[in-house]
């Protein structure tokens, strides 16, 4: 997978640039995952804003669930989260049709024509990832502090004034910048786990089907893995 | 002109390919006839480089594809056209993008217009007897005839040197295969084109071809026009042809 990924890198910087095929990959990967990115961040705020509430009420704290609630979003649930939820909309896809290419000879056929396929079909792919997954995380910290909000300040019943001005004490940018470096991270691991998965398929449907869910597990394992990294590197203990 | 020489390949203890060595001149069409399993599509992979040899050279106009690699590899191809045996075409593909595909990519390079592109097109897809309905149509709209001759159309578009054929007549109909026969042959005539044909349909390879080749066991067992081939003394060529001709 290593030379997967070097050989991925050294076809990214040549031309010709397939920008229409890179900007198809960004409405799939990007705007086809919108939706369920956006409903697990909303949702993922509302729930995280309750509990920090019911948490923090026990020392009369909760006006600091607002910054709780945006401090955690964007440094960890957000990047987390969108990169397993594209993994399992975008990414399972991705290595499907790999592996169908793959084992149909679609991809020798692509070979043949003296097209090289990493180059048409994997480049674009990590590239739309890599522009992808931090404006689907941006997305995820939007809704997902906007369903915090409403859950923090409608519902619980939190004083708009001391919400908003703890959220202001709390975040600064290198926050959302934390977040938006593991996105890119989590994008390149995701991209290159899945695309790798299906391009190494073998053996018909059911070889497709195996490529898929390693590489859905793998990427997975991978992205919790490269959040602790990120994390401790940044942070320490 | 394609020369290959003392190739061998093995996967794992699968030894497929023991010491071939086959020259094809210019402009013939060449069978390699074999059972299933034989090794044929293994030794025609070799040819255009999707698999690299264990041991031995393939050379195609002079160039050594088995030493080439990357971009010298992907430029080499430039010379060949290939009919898949399932067609390989691309599914996410229409009719018309799956057989411009060749020309678009060479249009990057060599700045062909768009216009010039559909032109051709429509003009390949004439030859194998499709009209400009199908231009629209997916793969998986088509029957197993109209996707091997769309193939067909997409391995001519760029006006290779070398075109190879993997089982081209396979899970055909006679008057379908027939067509396609006379497709080969015509390649070969109008355009000189150098072929390679994978087969285990007797009857085309006799068509089709100018010589022939059995492979069995990693061997090129028999080689010759085919009334050479024909009057082999090999146990396996006799046998193989026997049970065909015997019912004919």
């Amino acid at each position: 997978m290593i030379l997967f990924a070097v050989e991925m890198v050294a076809w990214a910087v040549r031309p010709p640039f397939r920008l229409e095929l890179v900007l198809t990959q960004m409405a799939f990967i990007g705007v086809g995952s919108a939706f369920i990115v956006g409903v697990t961040g909303t949702f993922a705020g509302m729930v995280f804003a309750l509990q920090m509430n019911f948490a923090l009420k026990q020392f009369a704290a909760e006006a600091f669930s607002g910054g709780a609630v945006a401090f955690s979003l964007a440094r960890e649930l957000a990047p987390v989260f969108t990169a397993l939820m594209v993994t399992a909309r975008a990414g399972s896809a991705i290595a499907t049709e790999l592996g169908t290419m793959r084992v149909t000879e679609q991809i020798d056929a692509m070979e043949s024509m003296a097209v090289n396929p990493i180059h048409y079909l994997v480049v674009p792919r990590v590239i739309a990832s890599l522009v992808m997954f931090p404006v689907l995380t941006m997305l995820f910290n939007a809704l997902g502090y906007a369903g915090g909000f409403v859950m923090g300040v409608y519902v619980a019943r939190i004083p708009i004034g001391p919400y908003l001005a703890h959220t202001q004490e709390f975040m600064d940018v290198d926050d959302i910048l934390h977040g938006l470096l593991k996105a890119v991270v989590f994008g390149f691991i995701v991209a290159i786990i899945t695309t790798w998965r299906g391009y190494a398929a073998t053996g018909g449907a059911r070889g497709v089907g195996e490529g898929t869910t390693r590489g859905v597990v793998a990427s997975s394992i991978f992205v919790l893995l490269a959040d602790y990294a990120i994390t401790f590197a940044s942070v320490g203990t | 002109m394609i020369e290959i020489r003392d190739l061998w390949k093995s996967f794992g203890d699968n030894h497929v390919l023991k010491g071939i060595d086959l020259t094809i001149p210019k402009g013939e069409t060449f069978v390699v006839l074999g059972g299933s399993g034989s090794g044929k599509t293994v030794l025609m992979k070799h040819v255009i480089g999707l698999l690299k040899p264990d041991r031995g050279a393939v050379r195609v106009n002079g160039l050594e594809i088995s030493a080439l690699d990357g971009k010298a590899l992907t430029e080499a191809r430039q010379m060949f056209g290939m009919v898949f045996q399932g067609a390989a075409l691309f599914d996410s593909m229409t009719v018309f993008e799956n057989v411009a595909f060749p020309l678009k990519e060479k249009r990057r390079r060599q700045r062909i217009s768009a216009d010039e592109v559909r032109q051709r097109v429509t003009e390949k897809l004439r030859v194998v007897d499709l009209g400009e309905e199908v231009l629209e149509r997916w793969p998986s709209e088509l029957s197993g005839g109209m996707r091997k001759r769309v193939a067909l159309a997409r391995a001519l578009v760029s006006d290779p040197q070398v075109v190879l054929y993997d089982e081209p007549t396979t899970g055909l109909d006679p008057i379908t295969t027939d067509y396609v026969d006379g497709m080969i042959l015509n390649a070969k005539q109008a355009l000189g084109i150098t072929s390679m044909v994978i087969s285990h349909d007797i009857a085309s390879a006799f068509k089709v071809a100018d010589r022939l080749g059995v492979l069995y066991d990693g061997h090129l067992v028999a080689e010759g026009t085919p009334a050479e081939v024909r009057q082999s003394q090999d146990p396996f060529v006799q046998k193989f042809l026997s049970l065909w001709f015997e019912k004919q």
